[in-house]
């Protein structure tokens, strides 16, 4: 096609833009997949028995305080890395903060429980499962994120792949609380956080081929 | 109009806005813009360069969400730019990165780099030691004159005067050959 045409026909469909519409963008692919992945919990995990009960005591939180933090601040790097001319990434040890204070809440739990009971603490009930269904859980909000990334611009594909895993890892821990019953900090620390990194990984496996444009 | 960055970045803006007459005023001055950059960096038939442009231009307008208002509008466009043509590249098509050429200039330079250097050894062996020795330090090896003074074991002032007449030889016998 001549280049003159090609730019009348371009020029035919030009919709306004918000100024923050890359972070808009984000945050709807986010929570399409989201909407998934909690459709998923409730009919085939099935919501905790005692969650409104749980919604009051510490451990729920401390689940919810680790992994909506830890998304957000992989969606901050992500958002970054969706645009072009983005050269030094900032933020990047924000994503530190949660993991160390979750890693604190487990040293205190383990000074306060007798040493023979920390293997049962740290495996929990479901160790086995439980970073297989974050990372089961994270890929319908990968997908959602890689209807966001259509319109974006990453130049650094496999960096962009990876962040776009954390935190598609990270809301689906979020998500997966909602099922889960586990209630130690080590727990959370060692099973989630490795479902999220397997998450992670997967994204930067896929990013170079998916986040081509 | 002038393609320069305020105006670039002006009329990108008024398209974010949804001005769709400034949003094609703005193609269209990106058009000669790009097929500079990639003529300079990539080397093909116009055909190609031009698949290149309209690839670039169809990127700049689906992707253009990605420009951050705050930032420099030239620094996003070639930006896109440099991925497009990576990932023309990766992809094995037609146009060759001139970057192999670059390494043959590189080369070219340190050959004639050294070839200087050994006309240059061949005619100082014709001088006084001193002043050799003085236009090799200062001249050659990047020495100041007190630096030079210092390891030569002599004084500012003769370091200056080795310079300046051993220069002077060498500009006499140089365009005596020439003659």
């Amino acid at each position: 096609m001549n280049t003159d045409d090609l730019i009348s026909r371009l020029s035919q469909d030009v919709p306004p833009v918000r100024r923050n519409a890359v972070g808009w963008r984000i945050a709807i692919g986010i929570l399409l997949g989201a909407l998934v992945s909690g459709g998923y919990v409730l009919l085939s995990m099935g919501i905790r028995p005692d969650l409104g009960e749980a919604m009051h005591g510490f451990a729920f939180w401390m689940k919810w305080g680790y992994t909506l933090s830890l998304s957000v601040a992989a969606l901050v790097v992500t958002a970054q890395l969706a645009r072009p001319d983005t050269r030094r990434l900032r933020w990047l040890w924000v994503i530190a903060i949660p993991v160390a204070l979750l890693a604190g809440v487990g040293a205190l739990e383990l000074i306060r429980t007798p040493s023979g009971e920390w293997l049962a603490m740290w495996l929990g009930h479901s160790w086995r499962t439980c970073p297989w269904r974050v990372l089961t859980l994270a890929m319908p909000i990968f997908v959602g994120l890689l209807w966001s990334f259509r319109r974006l611009a990453p130049t650094r594909l496999r960096a962009a792949g990876a962040a776009a895993g954390l935190a598609a890892g990270a809301f689906a821990a979020t998500v997966y609380c909602l099922h889960c019953p586990e209630v130690s900090a080590i727990f959370v620390l060692t099973w989630y956080s490795l479902g999220i990194l397997l998450a992670a990984s997967v994204g930067a496996l896929l990013g170079p081929r998916l986040l081509r444009w | 109009m002038q393609a320069n960055e305020d105006a670039l970045r002006g009329l990108m803006i008024d398209g974010l806005d949804g001005d769709a007459a400034a949003h094609a005023a703005l193609l269209r001055l990106l058009v000669p813009l790009l097929r500079g950059f990639y003529r300079r960096r990539a080397s093909g038939s116009d055909d190609d360069i031009e698949d290149l442009v309209q690839e670039t231009l169809i990127a700049v307008h689906t992707r253009r969400v990605t420009y951050d208002r705050d930032r420099a509008f030239t620094a996003w466009l070639f930006a896109i730019a440099r991925y497009k043509m990576v990932d023309h590249f990766r992809r094995g098509r037609r146009l060759c990165p001139i970057d192999g050429l670059e390494d043959m200039l590189i080369a070219e330079d340190f050959e004639s780099a050294s070839t200087a250097r050994l006309d240059m050894e061949g005619l100082l062996a014709d001088l006084p030691a001193k002043q050799a020795r003085m236009i090799r330090a200062t001249r050659l090896d990047g020495l100041s004159v007190a630096e030079a003074a210092q390891a030569g074991g002599i004084g500012e002032s003769d370091v200056k005067v080795s310079v300046h007449r051993g220069l002077k030889a060498l500009v006499a016998r140089i365009q005596g050959e020439r003659r």
